[in-house]
């Protein structure tokens, strides 16, 4: 059968998938920001939007968490460790490359050591995804040789049928089928129904070509990297706002006596990220710091997992207070390889 | 060279508490703090992993975390010796504990020095100032076993007398007769009654000449000290290969996922931090 989700049953669907005990959790737009938020009903949700501000790793992978809070004795230290709640969720409406981005990182935080804070989200975590029928000047997917269909990471696939009625639903996982079948009783079998054609998305730059460009350990001391970073202003939003970027560290709140040890979103645009006690810093300019974080998605990261550390959602050069992005850069990388 | 094991514990994250049950000054500035572990499990799982060259993050709850060696050799593994310079505030605090005091550790991560690689073989051990600590490991680890390997020679300097760290073992490697021990501190660094060489690692190393056949060197000590050293071990004979050493940088999870401690596409954190002079050329140099 094919499976039809009629959007005027979007509520009763939140109503079953709570009663199954999931979380359900969708983009959601307050002043003027859309981020994933838990939801109650379908008209919280923000299915508008080409794409949210915030990414979807923020539920994965929070901006700040606790891990540890500690209690230091005369003669012990009592530890009381903090993992990520126990919930199935839903996540309904994310979009494609944002979902490809979880599955981008898995290898990362899975690579010997397995990150449990990562792991034990992403396995209770059923992924709904919205195919794009609409795109903006900045979405890249397929430049990443990604589409606006993509199904990697995704659990269900919805592509939007035309005059906004629902969806038609491709379940990809046995983890999406799980969810599916709480709500199997509502759905429709209208064969007219018929899908609205997906974004198209222009190629905005040669992936092969700039990856064999980096991939060349001359161009490392490139003056090009100077020039293209001039203008980069180490504010960290590209970091912040790309779901693929998973760099962190570990403050401790409180005191020598009792607190929190916390992770936190770090990012490779700041100095201090890689700075030594001695003061020496291996990464002392700004163009060494945004050459890493080029060299990190398109050589390295591709070196090690096979994948490339970006699912071109755009949002850094979206974002950017200084109109630099990630498309920008492999823009000039694609015209001085030729 | 990286050991693929999958750790199944819950929480890599979560460190190991472990008392401190000694306490050395070393040099002005330099401690040495002896560890031991307060979990049987915890302990159990170090003397499973680790071997010489791998290194831990050190803590203290409420300041943080510092990367340095683990001191001691794989050949004794009840304790776990780390030395250190004071000096940011993990370092401080750690400086200011006292012999009872509990302290955090994680790991043993990181590769390791392939020591079984090196029986039969003569050694050349190499270090700067407070670059003993990793170097020390590598000597216990082989001088506990000394008959698997043939002629042993320690090339040490530091800026002045004060600063040369693990005095007691010096004098203990000195007395020894299967030991080459070649001392030498900075000129000026000489104190009035030094019987030892006084000039800079490189020129000492070239002086002493040891010879590259059926040799293994292990070089660790500030970037310049290496970078040096590379060109008198060249000078020798001695091929890239057969020199080993020891990296540093920033860490912060010691598992290859906070992104910080990459040289061009290698993590010293999981791929290092032991590599060849080989590997080491292969590696941008200068920003990286």
């Amino acid at each position: 059968m094919t499976k039809i989700l009629l959007r005027d049953k979007l509520d009763d669907c939140i109503a079953r998938w709570h009663a199954a005990g999931y979380d359900v959790i969708g983009p959601q737009k307050n002043n003027n920001i859309a981020r994933f938020a838990p939801v109650t009903k379908a008209s919280e949700l923000d299915l508008e939007s080409i794409l949210p501000e915030r990414t979807v790793k923020d539920l994965f992978f929070p901006q700040t968490e606790p891990m540890l809070r500690y209690q230091i004795g005369k003669q012990k230290i009592d530890t009381e460790e903090y993992l990520p709640p126990r919930r199935k969720r839903v996540v309904f409406g994310s979009r494609p490359c944002d979902a490809s981005a979880m599955a981008i990182d898995d290898p990362l935080f899975g690579w010997d050591y397995k990150d449990a804070y990562w792991f034990q989200r992403r396995d209770e975590t059923v992924m709904i995804t919205i195919a794009c029928t609409a795109a903006d000047d900045f979405c890249m997917c397929t430049s990443l040789k990604l589409s606006p269909d993509s199904p990697l990471g995704s659990d269900v696939m919805l592509r939007p049928l035309t005059g906004g009625v629902g969806w038609h639903a491709e379940l990809l996982s046995e983890r999406g089928r799980e969810a599916f079948e709480r709500i199997e009783a509502l759905f429709d079998d209208d064969a007219n129904a018929q899908p609205e054609p997906i974004a198209d998305v222009p190629v905005k730059f040669d992936l092969d070509a700039c990856r064999e460009w980096l991939a060349n350990p001359e161009n490392f001391e490139s003056h090009f990297w100077k020039e293209i970073s001039m203008r980069c202003i180490g504010c960290g939003t590209c970091t912040f706002l790309c779901p693929t970027c998973h760099c962190f560290d570990f403050q401790d709140e409180g005191d020598t006596y009792s607190g929190m040890r916390r992770k936190n979103w770090d990012s490779c645009s700041f100095a201090l990220f890689t700075m030594h006690t001695s003061g020496h810093n291996p990464r002392s300019t700004q163009s060494a710091r945004w050459r890493q974080r080029i060299m990190h998605k398109f050589n390295y990261f591709p070196g090690k997992f096979n994948l490339n550390s970006c699912s071109g959602c755009g949002r850094c050069s979206r974002q950017c207070p200084v109109d630099m992005g990630i498309t920008e850069t492999l823009q000039e990388i694609t015209k001085v390889a030729k | 060279m990286t050991e693929n094991t999958h750790i199944g514990q819950q929480n890599i994250y979560k460190p190991a508490i472990m008392k401190i049950v000694d306490k050395r000054d070393e040099a002005p500035g330099v401690k040495t703090l002896r560890l031991e572990f307060q979990n049987q499990e915890d302990h159990d799982q170090f003397k499973q992993r680790y071997r010489t060259g791998m290194f831990g993050l050190y803590g203290i709850f409420g300041e943080g975390e510092s990367t340095f060696c683990v001191a001691s050799p794989e050949t004794r593994k009840e304790y776990i010796e780390c030395t250190f310079r004071q000096s940011g505030r993990v370092t401080s605090s750690l400086a200011d504990s006292e012999i009872g005091d509990l302290v955090t550790y994680r790991g043993p991560y990181g590769n390791r020095f392939p020591i079984e690689e090196f029986y039969g073989k003569n050694l050349l051990f190499i270090a700067g100032g407070i670059a003993l600590p990793p170097t020390r490991s590598v000597i216990w680890s082989c001088l506990d076993q000394r008959e698997k390997f043939s002629k042993v020679t320690i090339v040490y300097g530091a800026r002045t007398v004060a600063d040369l760290v693990y005095k007691h073992e010096l004098e203990e490697w000195q007395n020894r007769s299967d030991i080459d021990l070649v001392l030498t501190v900075d000129p000026g660094g000489e104190s009035p009654d030094w019987q030892h060489r006084v000039g800079f690692v490189p020129s000492v190393l070239e002086a002493a000449a040891p010879s590259p056949d059926n040799c293994v060197a292990v070089l660790c000590g500030p970037p310049i000290m290496i970078k040096f050293t590379l060109i008198s071990l060249q000078k020798l004979g001695f091929k890239e290969e057969n020199v080993y050493t020891t990296l540093e940088n920033r860490m912060k999870c010691g598992v290859g996922k906070c992104g910080r401690c990459n040289v061009g596409s290698i993590y010293i954190c999981k791929e290092g931090p032991v590599f060849t002079a080989a590997e080491v050329s292969k590696m941008p140099q200068g920003e990286m």
